[in-house]
């Protein structure tokens, strides 16, 4: 009935407006056929700390979504499931909110695009080997501390007279590779040697982090940062297995960061 | 003999302790809501949960420590106690 009066009136529309094209020139929104993909993620709810974590599965239609992971998230959030839990920020890579574990591999749900394959289903997990705070919201709150146990800020007992510290283009070269950093925790997450030892050993970011204020011309305290390091936990657990450098969502390499600090020791 | 317990009962033995030490730091007029606040959530959850559930054990050990270091915190003068808390101590008291 509805249809009908519809249909009915536009033609009197068309009739009207483009009464000089004919009805079968005018363009028609082309069918998209809609192209269903399963996700399967990790849900756990700290209000129940009974029931065991499960994975749940979304299905949704990726013609109607962007075309990253994060995007396929949010959808999920608006319009299937408001429950459904994890951190982001910017959205573009840079605010290294959004770490999670993609098909086995960690990476910023952000800068991970969606196979299009509707036959394979995509698993989302929070970030491997660290306690859950809520579905895909990890506790971070250790990394951090080891972050700024690494004393992450320019020391200097010399500050130059006046103006402000001058550095050579080949000292700033040397932070090149290291600085653009966004403590996204990936390479951490991945590293067994920080599974198992997360207390003691830094992991791959920190020690990055904690290399780019050795390497910086600017900074006074090379000695106090390289007698931190000396010791057999904080530094030698890296045993070069280089997961950190392959999951690294940024193009960053950590291991040979952390290769640079053993040959400074080395060479003390 | 003694009752042996287990290393899991032991840490919650430990937190306890530990919350019921943060207790005696608290201004006289404040501990009793303190006290009040540390025996409502380790008693409520001891009868809720399970002691063959480790991992949730496991999980409110981990949260418990993370609420007391706030709490620990000399800054921290006063907490809120809820009319539930209330009526769980009216409740305990009788029984």
């Amino acid at each position: 009935m509805l249809s009908t009066v519809i249909k009915s009136s536009s033609t009197r529309l068309v009739h009207r407006s483009f009464a000089s094209s004919a009805i079968t020139r005018q363009a028609v929104p082309t069918e998209v056929k809609s192209l269903n993909k399963e996700f399967k993620i990790y849900r756990w709810n700290p209000d129940e700390p009974q029931k065991k974590p499960e994975l749940q599965s979304y299905t949704i239609n990726l013609n109607e979504c962007g075309p990253m992971i994060l995007d396929a998230l949010i959808k999920i959030k608006n319009e299937v499931d408001p429950t459904l839990t994890f951190r982001r920020s910017c959205r573009e890579g840079i605010c290294g909110s959004c770490a999670m574990n993609i098909n086995g591999q960690n990476t910023l749900a952000c800068l991970c695009r969606i196979d299009r394959d509707e036959n394979k289903d995509t698993k989302i997990y929070p970030l491997p080997h660290m306690y859950v705070v809520k579905d895909l919201v990890p506790d971070l709150t250790l990394f951090y501390k080891q972050y700024k146990s690494i004393e992450p800020y320019l020391q200097n007992d010399n500050p130059p007279a006046h103006g402000e510290f001058l550095q050579s283009q080949e000292d700033r070269k040397k932070l090149d590779g290291l600085y653009e950093c966004i403590l996204c925790a990936c390479c951490s997450t991945s590293c067994p040697s920080y599974w198992w030892n997360q207390d003691e050993y830094l992991g791959p970011a920190t020690l990055m982090q904690a290399y780019r204020w050795i390497a910086d011309s600017r900074d006074g305290y090379e000695a106090h940062r390289k007698e931190k390091l000396q010791n057999e936990m904080s530094l030698y657990r890296c045993h070069t297995i280089f997961n950190c450098a392959r999951t690294c969502p940024k193009g960053l390499n950590p291991a040979a960061a952390i290769a640079q600090i053993k040959l400074h020791l080395a060479a003390d | 003999m003694p009752p042996v317990h287990s290393g899991l009962q032991k840490e919650v033995f430990a937190l306890y302790r530990r919350a019921l030490r943060m207790v005696r730091t608290k201004p006289l007029s404040t501990r009793d809501k303190f006290r009040l606040f540390v025996h409502y959530n380790f008693k409520t959850q001891a009868v809720a949960v399970s002691p063959r559930s480790v991992s949730t054990v496991e999980h409110l050990i981990r949260r418990g420590q993370r609420q007391l270091e706030t709490y620990e915190s000399s800054s921290v003068t006063d907490c809120w106690v809820s009319q539930e808390m209330r009526d769980w101590r009216a409740r305990e008291r009788h029984a």
